[in-house]
């Protein structure tokens, strides 16, 4: 019996599809176990050790099968998203994950012998649980004790949870849900060219996906200013067809006619000199009008372009914005909105200018003398080739040299920022020391860099000047024979050179034009990206929201095999305060984030008065909830702003009272500019405890039905908590509220309290059940307490 | 805490002249260190790491280490899956070598990474580089995003790479990279 060597690569890359199949069933009977029982199949691609090695997990109704390659991976390892280019097919089967990896060619076919296989019966099993490593998972199966069967990398890991949670089923003798074997089935590659997406939730493939798309697409920015476009092309027309013109005037026409006395202008030197002067300031003209107009289209264009991807932003779930870090982000948007906003104005007028002036000189020159043209050309190619090879270099050392300037600019940045620190432990050598380093560096990147393009630029002049003077010289020989009148020759020279520049131009710019349709490509990422929690198209809108809260069976985790919240049952009746209670990292705020739908749960339903958040409109969730969170956040703006960030029509007196239930009124009144100070970036400095307060007048006046506060207090003081307690409490009647507080004094209204542990609910129940029960809370309260305590014999 | 362990502490702290106040935090912090004397490590049938200390048996730990990147081998804390800390192994000197042996491996295990010996190709395109290396574990090809953290230096010369499904390569040190090699990674440090 012949195996080849690699399951993953046959299966995977769909080499052989028959082989594969094959392959896969003459392990399944080695191991004694038909097709059509089994229910789920992992290929594990790292060895336990470390390295890469091949292990075939097979899940039946008779437990768990495993057949694990006794040779380490040979060949190579190929991880998601690298294409590949002998698959031009691509094949998804039901036991391999598409694009969790792959290795290719199986270079030996190896024999059975190659695999050892083993069966673990079901009723041995007690579980098979997964151990998260770095970037990796560990399968432990636990016997009558625990062992590492197979380890994988991280493309594997979802895969992983399932084949663990569908062997809980099994054990359990729970029936399978379909859905939950579909849903890994989606595909996840590219269907013209079969490469694996590198992000599943970006259905973009970066081959496909073609720059002239994007081009395409970024052209339709600039369809609402047709009229001024097609102004800006016809003066880049007569811009050009005046410049043109110039050469032969000052050449041929004054040379060869005016002073010469032949032609058309013979003698009239003073109309020839005034024409030179005419369409000069013409050709400038029109130059610096087409420039202005394009400028200001530009930046309407690049306007309108970042606010259709700010509008995108906004509809987008959490969860993309932490998963690519918001401050990046931002720059990323800016600058490359930026580089988009030159690439408009410099790149692509210029290129229209060039390219009519190549067309026009080629043509000209063509017409005058075609030997001389040629000889025009002769020094061309080693420009070419002197700027393709050059340039990369000279760009790669500015490129340096800028990073060290922003490394510089950090460094600075960072020890202004933290001067208080820095003083207060005494650093300032040290600090020192850090900047000698950097500018160092910096200084060393800046003088590679000039001395490069000190160099080159001299050689390209020598080198178009080299044409010039070929011309000269065959010119000159062609005059001495009388083939060729003077004016002529210098009219050659004159448009040789206004030609060098453009084919420079049109050198770099295929650089940049890939450059900045990258940039283009990330800012429609933006706007393409599809948001993770979406309204259904037929949403249900409440206009108020009403009936109980329910949580059944919720499960969630911000990634993949690593629940937050396990299993969470909970009902929050309405008018009622809940209280959630437990140690930091239980999972408390991760609880209220699904309940307001921030995310949404992987497993388990949210009801609010027996309907599923996701049939809810997402305004009917977010007009009837306000949340207080535990990271508070001022925006640039006055403090009145602020507080009526969500409802921008409200009265001034509404503001007042909203800040007055939030103990934010008395400091506001303090401040020398009152409710109108600015605060947030570069404004008015606020305490912790001064911005909680604003968010939680922000979240009053949002007059929610749904009142939900994170640890919302935290940062007051003891005194002010209660003040804005006893306001809130007169709020607070006849609305759920979800309170979240670390100080327990703070819930003692709580109707109802649930005990949060490691995501699960351990405890739950009025304040004196969970007192009688002397359990989790007791510990807390006594804790509690005798925190209390401290603070009074501190404070006495 | 045991008498041991401060002791141990405190021998640590004889090299620095600051020895008062480390003896103070050692003491604040009441960390076990284990080493020869009062734990000893075996492997079971299933391959897990176990260890004995004070008398007490704990099967399945794990092996973190505290400076994965700049110093692997020191400071190893013990954990169980439930990550609560058993003690830490300030050095594997601290214990025979075939323990040692055992806990270096079982820091392959947790931290396994390729490590590039040669770059081949880094390719950019849309936003994602694609690369091709030889390491210590066979040739690899695996696609990196664009733009920040994802390929960050550790320590001064050591450099994590790290893929759109979070896999890590490592080069340990990337001043030792030809002078092609670091050209190609050099845009994206
Ligand atoms: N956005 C996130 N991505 C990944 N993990 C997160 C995120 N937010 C919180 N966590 C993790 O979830 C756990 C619970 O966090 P959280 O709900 O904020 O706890 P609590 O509010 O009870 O202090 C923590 O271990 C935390 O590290
Ligand atoms: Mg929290």
């Amino acid at each position: 019996m012949r195996f080849a060597f690699s399951l993953h690569f046959l299966i995977q890359n769909g080499v052989d599809d028959v082989q594969s199949d094959r392959t896969k069933a003459q392990l399944l009977s080695q191991m004694g176990v038909a097709e059509k029982d089994v229910i789920y199949e992992l290929l594990c691609d790292r060895s336990v050790e470390g390295g890469f090695r091949d292990t075939l997990l097979v899940l039946t109704a008779k437990g768990l099968f495993i057949a694990c390659s006794r040779k380490e991976l040979e060949g190579e390892k190929v991880f998601r998203g690298f294409p590949l280019k002998k698959n031009k097919r691509f094949r998804s089967l039901a036991m391999v994950t598409p694009g969790a990896g792959s290795s290719s060619e199986p270079e030996a076919a190896a024999t059975a012998d190659d695999w050892s296989t083993e069966h673990i019966p079901l009723e041995d099993i007690e579980s098979l649980s997964i151990v998260n490593l770095v970037a990796s998972g560990l399968l432990v199966v636990k016997t009558k004790e625990e062992r590492a069967i197979a380890a994988f990398t991280n493309g594997l890991m979802s895969r992983a949870s399932l084949l663990s949670k569908l062997f809980d089923k099994v054990k359990k003798g729970e029936e399978i849900e379909p859905e939950l074997l579909e849903k890994n089935e989606a595909e996840e590659n590219c269907p013209a060219c079969g490469m694996i997406y590198p992000e599943p939730e970006r259905r973009i493939c970066p081959k496909c996906m073609k720059k002239s798309a994007i081009f395409a697409r970024l052209l339709k920015f600039a369809v609402p200013y047709k009229k001024t476009v097609a102004i800006v092309i016809f003066l880049m027309l007569l811009n050009a067809v005046c410049a043109l013109a110039i050469p032969y005037l000052t050449g041929t026409v004054l040379f060869d006619q005016a002073l010469a006395g032949k032609g058309a202008f013979a003698g009239q030197i003073g109309l020839v000199v005034g024409l030179i002067i005419l369409f000069r300031t013409l050709s400038l003209l029109f130059g610096i009008l087409y420039g202005y107009l394009n400028a200001k289209m530009a930046i309407s264009v690049v306007f309108d372009l970042k606010s259709a991807v700010f509008t995108a932003m906004q509809r987008l779930s959490l969860s993309f914005f932490q998963r690519r870090q918001t401050g990046h982000l931002m720059t990323r948007i800016n600058n490359d909105s930026t580089e988009l906003q030159f690439f408009f104005i410099d790149g692509l007028s210029y290129f229209i200018v060039n390219l009519m002036n190549i067309i026009g000189i080629t043509v000209i020159l063509l017409m005058l003398d075609w030997k001389l043209t040629l000889l025009c050309f002769l020094p061309l190619p080693l420009v070419i080739l002197l700027v393709q090879k050059a340039f990369p270099k000279l760009w790669r050392l500015s490129w340096r040299s800028h990073r060290r300037v922003s490394a510089l600019n950090s460094m600075i940045s960072d020890s202004i920022k933290g001067t208080r620190v820095v003083k207060a432990f005494g650093m300032e050598k040290k600090e020192m020391t850090r900047f000698h380093g950097v500018n160092q560096n910096y200084a060393g990147a800046e003088q590679r860099y000039s001395k490069l393009s000190g160099t080159i630029f001299p050689v390209l002049n020598v080198l178009t000047q080299l044409g010039g003077m070929l011309i000269w010289a065959f010119g000159g020989w062609m005059i001495m024979q009388g083939e060729m009148p003077f004016g002529l020759l210098l009219t050659f020279v004159y448009y040789m050179y206004m030609l060098y520049g453009p084919i420079e131009f049109m050198n770099n710019i295929v650089g940049w034009w890939s450059h900045c349709m990258s940039a283009g490509q990330r800012i429609f990422e933006i706007q393409d990206a599809v948001p993770e929690v979406q309204d259904k198209e037929d949403a249900i809108h409440l206009s108020t929201l009403k009936g109980d809260i329910e949580l059944s069976n919720v499960t969630f985790g911000y990634e993949p095999n690593k629940p937050i919240l396990k299993g969470i049952n909970l009902k929050v009746k309405e008018g009622e305060m809940l209280g959630i209670v437990g140690h930091s990292g239980a999972g408390k705020s991760t609880l209220v984030n699904v309940i307001s739908r921030l995310y949404e749960v992987n497993e388990g339903a949210v009801r609010f008065g027996g309907i599923d958040v996701r049939d809810l409109s997402s305004s009917s969730l977010r007009n009837h909830i306000g949340i207080v969170s535990q990271e508070i956040y001022v925006f640039s703006g006055s403090i009145a702003e602020n507080i009526a960030y969500v409802n921008p029509d409200c009265s001034i007196e509404e503001i007042i009272y909203a800040s007055r239930i939030a103990g934010a009124h008395d400091f506001i009144n303090k401040l020398p500019d009152g409710y109108d100070t600015i605060v947030g970036t570069g404004g008015y400095d606020l305490s912790g405890g001064e911005k909680q307060r604003l968010s939680i007048a922000r979240a009053v006046l949002h007059n929610p039905r749904l009142l939900i506060l994170d640890e919302a207090t935290a940062s007051l003081d003891t005194e002010t908590e209660v003040q804005i307690q006893e306001a809130l409490e007169k709020l607070i009647r006849g609305r759920t509220t979800i309170a979240i507080a670390h100080r327990l004094s703070t819930l003692r209204n709580a109707h109802y309290l649930a005990v949060v542990e490691d995501g699960k609910i351990v405890e739950e129940g009025s304040h004196s059940d969970l007192l009688a029960k002397d359990g989790s809370y007791a510990g807390l309260v006594k804790k509690h307490d005798e925190a209390l305590k401290m603070n009074e014999v501190v404070l006495a | 805490m045991t008498t041991k362990t401060i002791e141990a502490a405190t021998e640590q702290s004889e090299q620095v002249s600051t020895e008062p106040v480390i003896t103070e935090l050692a003491e604040a912090a009441a960390i076990t260190f284990l080493d020869r004397s009062n734990a000893s490590f075996r492997l079971t049938e299933g391959g897990m790491l176990a260890v004995e200390h004070d008398g007490k048996q704990h099967e399945a730990v794990y092996v973190h280490s505290s400076f994965p990147h700049s110093n692997r081998a020191s400071y190893l804390s013990i954990r169980t899956i439930e990550n609560k800390e058993i003690g830490i192994v300030r050095q594997l000197e601290d214990f025979d070598e075939a323990t040692a042996e055992l806990l270096v491996q079982q820091l392959q295990v947790r931290y396994f990474a390729p490590q590039i010996n040669k770059l081949l190709k880094v390719k950019e395109e849309f936003g994602y580089s694609y690369w091709e290396a030889e390491t210590d574990s066979g040739i690899v090809k695996f696609t990196v995003r664009g733009g920040v953290g994802q390929i960050k230096l550790v320590t001064p010369v050591r450099l994590l790479i790290t893929d759109v499904d979070g896999n890590r390569f490592i080069i340990p040190d990337y001043t030792a990279l030809s002078d092609k090699e670091y050209r190609m990674i050099e845009l994206y440090m």
